[in-house]
């Protein structure tokens, strides 16, 4: 126990347990009506993959229905811009289903009807090259729901002839270093990537004790297991909300093997961001 | 080990931060950028205007504020927190006039603000005010200032420097292209403020605002706006008096 300048007495933790564990078990067992409970949980936080055209689900997983040889996923809403403005502005690309769920972090109350302009995560395929995907999710993938996204876009036994390329973005404040935050260059790129991958990564790579979370997290490591050759962008940001300097950040991976053929014109894909970044401003009076 | 520390603002953590200050700095990059810069006769506040809702009344959306006749301020950060500063701060100026007959000076004013705030990092209860301040003026005796003050409650004399969002990017830029040459000129000095904040401003109908006040001259506050003449031929600048 220990006691705050306030007064308030705060439990200070103990890894060995607390000595009425006993007690508590017993009171614990699990009726029916917990089951229940927990079974409609489980059915509101299930991860449904969906088909374009029909909204059926997929029976099997993307990536057995669509092989691909080259799979871009952009994790946030400032990767989704870069792609967005960069990427699916210079091709045509056809939308081949989405992935809907539903989280605590999700602003929709209806679990059960999402509508159609509520897909988090939409997949493309480049129309010219069917084996080049695109994966633009802009929600947050609960822990508990990333292993379903996982198997329901890679499957149980991916093929491992394909390459990988994650982008997201995090707050520089979350970036361990001796330097003070303040001095960091920020927006940065840092790169993490799996032991098959062999190409030149764009950036510096990520160094210790840094780590990757969430959904970026869960591919690299699902992609680190199967020896899918894998690379994660990871920008550090000062500014979390959509910003023109945090998605400029990402332009070095243009020059990468990946994105080779697929950005054709560049000065306007910058016009494209910059309309893009004045639609979607979200007027905020508490800070000026 | 930060959440242990980082609860109560009197809270020195064992490494010697005092995370609330260190948060209060990052509340300040929230807000849009703010430059300064001191030329030989002129000196110069710019600020990115942010874009208002489409029903909100423009003018109480103020980035740039007198604080006497002869002082102004930029702040960055918090809204609700710039408001009690300022207003503790237009007190004090005249407060000051009426007690010794003379106008503050520029340095006396930021000590003021940056004594106000560093109370605020030592009190027990209270939170630090999450604004920078860029606080320019002449003196009685003609010279040219520009301080900033933070969070912490420091203050320091600047030639020119950049604060909020962005703020590192344009200070680089003002750190190559601040020269003698560049301030001598009191048009090439507003130039360089304008130039400094188009780095980071977004464009498409984002306005910028500057305030100028030249020696022995009240102070001035104008609205600049980018406008494309063709597409092929460079932005101009038209200097709109707001």
């Amino acid at each position: 126990m220990a006691a705050t300048f306030f007064g308030e007495v705060v439990k200070a933790p103990c890894r060995a347990g607390t000595e009425d564990e006993d007690e508590e078990e017993e009171g614990r067992r699990e009726t029916p009506e917990d089951r229940e409970v927990r079974r409609q949980l489980a059915r509101k936080r299930e991860v449904r993959l969906l088909r374009r055209q029909t909204k059926t689900s997929l029976e099997v997983s993307l990536l057995e229905k669509y092989p691909c040889s080259k799979f871009i996923i952009a994790i946030g809403n400032n990767a989704v811009a870069f792609l967005s403005s960069f990427v699916t502005n210079s091709g045509v690309w056809e939308e081949v289903g989405c992935a809907k769920l539903w989280n605590e972090w999700c602003r929709t109350t209806d679990t059960i009807h999402l509508s159609p302009t509520e897909a988090f995560c939409v997949f493309y395929h480049l129309k010219s090259n069917p084996s080049v995907f695109l994966c633009q999710c802009s929600c947050y993938v609960a822990e508990d729901q990333q292993y379903q996204w996982l198997e329901k876009v890679f499957g149980s036994c991916p093929r491992k002839n394909m390459q990988i390329t994650i982008l997201t973005s995090r707050h520089v404040t979350e970036y361990k270093t001796s330097e003070s935050t303040g001095s960091l260059p920020s927006p940065f790129l840092k790169a993490l990537k799996t032991q098959n991958f062999r190409d030149p990564v764009c950036c510096s790579l990520l160094e210790q004790p840094n780590i990757v979370h969430d959904l970026p997290a869960a591919v690299l490591s699902y992609c680190q297991v199967w020896k899918i050759p894998a690379v994660l962008y990871l920008c550090y940001t000062d500014v979390m909300k959509l910003d023109l300097i945090t998605v400029e950040a990402f332009k070095p991976i243009l020059s990468s093997r990946t994105f080779k053929g697929l950005v054709k014109n560049i000065p306007q894909s910058t016009e494209m961001l910059k309309k893009l970044m004045t639609t979607n401003e979200i007027q905020s009076n508490i800070y000026t | 080990m930060a959440s242990r520390y980082d609860r109560a603002i009197t809270v020195f953590s064992p490494d010697g931060h005092l995370f609330q200050v260190e948060y209060a700095q990052e509340a300040v990059k929230k807000g849009s950028t703010a430059v300064g810069i001191r030329g030989t006769n002129i000196v110069v506040l710019g600020v990115e205007k942010k874009s208002v809702a489409k029903l909100q009344d423009e003018r109480t959306v103020r980035k740039i504020c007198a604080l006497d006749d002869h002082v102004c301020m930029a702040f960055a950060g918090l809204t609700a927190d710039a408001r009690v500063v300022i207003n503790r701060a237009r007190v004090e100026c005249q407060s000051h006039k009426l007690t010794v007959e003379d106008p503050v000076t520029v340095e006396y004013i930021t000590r003021f603000i940056a004594t106000l705030k560093q109370k605020y990092t030592q009190s027990n209860g209270r939170r630090p005010f999450g604004i920078s301040a860029l606080i320019v003026g002449f003196d009685d005796d003609g010279i040219p200032r520009l301080y900033q003050t933070d969070p912490s409650g420091t203050y320091h004399a600047w030639k020119a420097n950049a604060i909020g969002r962005s703020a590192k990017t344009v200070r680089e830029f003002l750190e190559k292209n601040y020269t003698e040459d560049a301030i001598a000129d009191d048009d090439e000095a507003i130039k360089l403020a304008i130039r400094a904040l188009l780095e980071v401003v977004q464009s498409g109908g984002k306005n910028i605002e500057l305030a100028i006040i030249r020696r022995n001259q009240p102070l001035k506050v104008n609205c600049v706006s980018k406008k494309k003449k063709k597409k092929n031929e460079k932005k101009n600048f038209k200097m709109r008096l707001g």
